[in-house]
């Protein structure tokens, strides 16, 4: 046994003084109450044989002060907060690693794997000695320190509380390191992973936490069932009929056996499909929704095994996206007359088209974008600008410098994954003739001819712009799907329409969300509601979310909405590790403190005080004692 | 009736002590009642010489009173009957009427209780008188402590009740007890012989034999009524104590426990029986009385049990 709180010569210090205050006290005669009766001499007979009962008196009263006194030293040493001796060994220092994965959301145990993980932590608490040092982590795409360093229960288990789920993978490199960092040069180093085991190697960190001397645990969670998981989720509208979408749904059965799975759709949170689907074990299965219409903004996949019930992984049942919205453009077209280039823009019924020749330049009104087929302004457009064979007029100051003319130029240098040329197949695209440019500082090339660009994009006078250096009417460009979607896709880069858009983000990675100009900064809105603020940097919103669902951007007096989903992982896989092998070593489970080391006595002896005056109050009030 | 009057005269008491005076309009009607059914409790039965001495026996016209059942008839008014219509008996006062002496102690230890007993014996003393006066005998009241007090003189007829109302308001508790003392002064200054009710708690340090005696042997014939407060029997008392006398300011400390409680309860029983023993031994009417009873209740108990009046 030994003094956590007060020392022993403290503790008798006090003792002392409160046993000679209360004796003193009780030395003290007693301030009798005084009563006026009307004839005392009928009390004589009874006085007389309350001397009989004297000794009884002052064995009540010696008692009474013994009561006394024991409270005083049950007090005085709680103050001392005494050990058991044998808690008290050399302290170890431990770094407990919580995994919070979106695979701890499994709820193979009840009521789920991270509550279970949290309660296996509550009992290292409880284990703790005297002399131990204790820090809690969540593990999660990060790692982040729920407590300090402390070997204090009640703090750690106040840092426990804020254990909050995610929907990511698990980083273990980064857990390690940070372990590692904590526990350099501390005594008796140990770390506890408690965690389903799904982890991965935690390369080079692995290595250096087994060569470190570091004692390396692992307390299993999870039981294993069955599960299916919505791997990709992704929806585009369709280029010519912005109506309708397209939508591209991934499901992986990570187990062995087939399983029928229910999956929803819903658009704007209201169902528009269901299908029944049977995913057989180990497969991946992809599935199109077609021409899905009834969505505009939001859409949301569901999925639960056939039978109605949920499987035991819900993280992975559900997966959002964002439409992208569907906005008018306002379209000026400059041009003596080309009929592709009117056809073409036809084919969106959400552009607003205003023709005009080249002589009624400008047209009244505010436009997005403006087209100039085959001339130039003698002044740069204060709109986006897509320019077909610009050649300016003597004396007129044009995007590019012509510089010559180029013979049967070919598209051997595409981009493919520019938006500006998504979906179209301009290889063998014949043109008979180009222009030979100067381009400016930031133009970059979107297709061209080994010596020559073909389509490129840049910024003039602050506003961007695409010019097809040739001209579509000495191509066969015109004939193809690929002239009404180059057109299509350049108006919608300019009006962030892009056929690039993303309809979700993978919770984990940084995002960089498309934000209006101007503004430096924005409000980030969870799907639980939390707000945070974050930068903006190159009109993109820089941010990172760790939950899947639906976010809120709010920048300025403008708010967009965006989805996020738990990206392809292993976090599917609920069927826990059966080893857990750190840089070659395996993990054994972590030995828990022995039951009662961190019982506090003090506790006990104020509860024993408080009972022996509730027994001192109930036996003078019930005339017990006097 | 008996129970009408019990449920009155707790209220009458209740009231009486708040308001103070102790002889309002509702105790004096409650008097009225009281004198007319003693006449009915005593009506019948064999009345004691005192009775043929009260009518019949002078010439003097003294009062009229209510016609009673087993009344001589030849006694009624008719003259009063035929104006009133009321059955009224024509008294006469006697050659020699009776002397009823009420003496009331008035020592500190009377002020003790709730109400005090003081004031029940107050009350208890004006309904004895009233009746005894209803009856045309002669009323005297005697306060005593450690000697006599204070002494109302010898009067008669009903309405010299008020009188002894008068006298009997101021009195207040305060002196000690010395029965013995005050009789012998009580004898010394009233040498006409009657009956002499002694109203007390008769806690005297020096006992209460002497004085009793005292009445005894000078012909006097005496009754005695204890008056006690129920909390004087079984005090609501705990714990560590200073117990002191009122009258003498004797100290005894003690320590109260449920069993010395009912040790003291006992000692008190013991008392009281050792008064009745005495009063029984020398032929003394004895009649305790708790003050929770009420007074009129007790009065009619007394006259049940005989002989004090009618």
């Amino acid at each position: 046994m030994e003094l956590v709180g007060l020392s022993l010569t403290e503790v008798l210090t006090v003792l002392g003084g409160f046993a000679a205050a209360v004796t003193v006290l009780y030395l003290l005669k007693l301030r009798r109450r005084q009563v006026e009766v009307p004839f005392v001499h009928l009390w004589q007979e009874v006085l007389a044989e309350k001397q009989t009962t004297r000794l009884f008196s002052a064995l009540k009263r010696l008692l009474s002060w013994l009561l006394a006194l024991a409270v005083v030293a049950a007090v005085a040493f709680a103050m001392g907060d005494p050990r058991y001796a044998g808690a008290s060994d050399e302290g170890q220092t431990t770094v407990v690693l919580i995994d919070a994965s979106a695979s701890m959301r499994a709820t193979d145990v009840e009521p789920s794997r991270l509550e279970a993980g949290r309660a296996e932590v509550e009992r290292l608490i409880e284990g703790l000695g005297p002399d131990d040092r204790m820090i809690v982590a969540q593990m999660d795409a990060s790692t982040v320190p729920l407590t300090s360093l402390t070997g204090d229960p009640m703090l750690l288990s106040e840092g426990l509380e804020r254990l909050a789920p995610t929907d990511v993978a698990a980083d273990l490199s980064r857990g390690l390191r940070f372990a590692l960092d904590v526990l350099r040069d501390r005594p008796r180093p140990r770390m506890v992973i408690v965690s389903d085991g799904v982890l991965g190697e935690g390369g080079d960190a692995a290595r250096r936490a087994a060569e470190a001397g570091v004692e390396l645990t692992w307390t299993k969670i999870g039981e294993g069932g069955p599960n299916v998981a919505i791997t990709a989720f992704s929806v585009r509208r369709y280029p010519l009929d912005k109506s309708r979408s397209q939508v591209l749904v991934e499901l992986w059965n990570p187990g062995e056996e087939d399983q029928g799975v229910e999956l929803s759709l819903l658009g704007d949170g209201e169902p528009i499909d269901v299908q029944r689907i049977v995913v057989a074990g180990g497969e991946r299965l992809r599935r199109f929704f077609e021409n899905v219409s009834g969505a505009d903004r939001t859409l949301e996949a569901r999925l639960t095994l056939a039978d109605g019930t949920r499987d035991a992984q819900p993280a992975d049942d559900r997966a959002y996206a964002r439409l992208p919205e569907r906005r008018r453009a306002r379209v000026q077209a400059v041009t003596a007359g080309n009929l592709y280039l009117s056809a073409a823009l036809l084919l969106d019924e959400y552009l607003d088209v205003v023709e005009v020749s080249p002589a009624d330049y400008p047209a009244e009104g505010r436009f997005d974008v403006t087209i100039f087929d085959g001339w130039v302004p003698p002044s740069p457009p204060d709109t986006h600008a897509i320019y077909l064979h610009p050649v300016p007029a003597e004396g007129v100051q044009g995007p590019f410098e012509v510089t010559g003319a180029l013979e049967r130029p070919y598209f051997d240098r595409i981009e493919h994954d520019h938006p500006l040329v998504q979906f179209t197949a301009l290889r063998d695209v014949n043109v008979s003739a180009g222009l030979e440019v100067e381009l400016q500082e930031g133009d970059r090339v979107i297709a061209g001819d080994e010596g020559a660009p073909l389509i490129v994009t840049g910024t003039r006078n602050d506003h961007r712009i695409v010019a097809l250096l040739f001209d579509v009417r000495r191509s066969d460009l015109p004939l193809r799907v690929a002239w009404p979607l180059l057109l299509l896709n350049s108006i919608d880069h300019f009006v962030q329409e892009d056929a690039g858009y993303l309809s979700s983000y993978e919770t984990g990675d940084t995002w960089h969300v498309p934000a209006p100009a101007g503004v430096e900064s924005a409000r980030l809105i969870t799907p639980q509601g939390a707000e945070s603020t974050v930068p903006i940097v190159d009109g993109r919103a820089v941010c990172t979310g760790t939950r899947a669902g639906f976010y809120t951007l709010r920048a300025g007096d403008q708010e967009d909405v965006f989805a996020a989903n738990l990206g392809p992982s292993d976090e599917a896989i609920v069927e826990p590790a059966e080893q857990l092998s750190i840089g070659g070593v395996d993990a054994a489970p972590p030995t828990i403190g022995r039951a009662g080391v961190r019982t506090e006595i003090w506790t006990m002896l104020v509860l024993g005080v408080l009972a022996a005056l509730l027994l001192e109050w109930f036996t003078y009030h019930r005339r017990i004692t006097v | 009736m008996l129970d009408w009057l019990r449920r009155r005269g707790e209220a009458t008491a209740r009231k009486a002590s708040k308001d103070g005076d102790l002889f309002d309009e509702e105790f004096q009607r409650r008097l009225e009642v009281l004198a007319i059914v003693s006449r009915r409790l005593v009506a019948g039965r064999t009345r004691a010489e005192r009775r043929s001495k009260k009518t019949g026996a002078g010439i003097e016209f003294a009062d009229h009173r209510q016609y009673t059942p087993g009344d001589d008839f030849r006694h009624l008014d008719w003259n009063l009957y035929a104006r009133t219509g009321r059955l009224l008996l024509r008294l006469y006062e006697e050659e020699e009427d009776l002397s009823v002496y009420v003496l009331l102690d008035v020592s500190r230890s009377m002020a003790v209780g709730d109400p005090p007993k003081l004031d029940y014996a107050k009350r208890l003393a004006a309904a004895l008188g009233y009746i005894s006066l209803a009856n045309l005998d002669r009323v005297s009241v005697v306060t005593f402590d450690s000697g006599v007090s204070g002494r109302l003189a010898p009067t008669r007829g009903k309405n010299r009740i008020f009188k002894v109302f008068e006298f009997l308001r101021p009195l207040t508790a305060d002196g000690r007890t010395g029965t013995a003392d005050a009789m012998k002064t009580f004898v010394t200054q009233n040498k006409r012989r009657g009956v002499a009710i002694l109203i007390s708690d008769l806690y005297d340090p020096e006992g209460f034999e002497g004085g009793i005696n005292t009445l005894r042997f000078h012909k006097f014939e005496p009754y005695v009524i204890q008056v006690f407060d129920p909390a004087e029997v079984r005090p609501p008392l705990h714990g560590d104590v200073r117990l002191v006398d009122n009258e003498t300011g004797e100290v005894r400390e003690v320590t109260i426990t449920p069993r010395v409680l009912e040790r003291y309860a006992e000692a008190h029983a013991k008392y009281r029986k050792r008064i009745a023993d005495f009063c029984t031994q020398k032929q003394v009417p004895y009649y305790p009385l708790e003050t929770s009873v009420p007074f009129d209740e007790a009065v009619l108990d007394i006259l049940r049990r005989g002989g004090l009046v009618g």
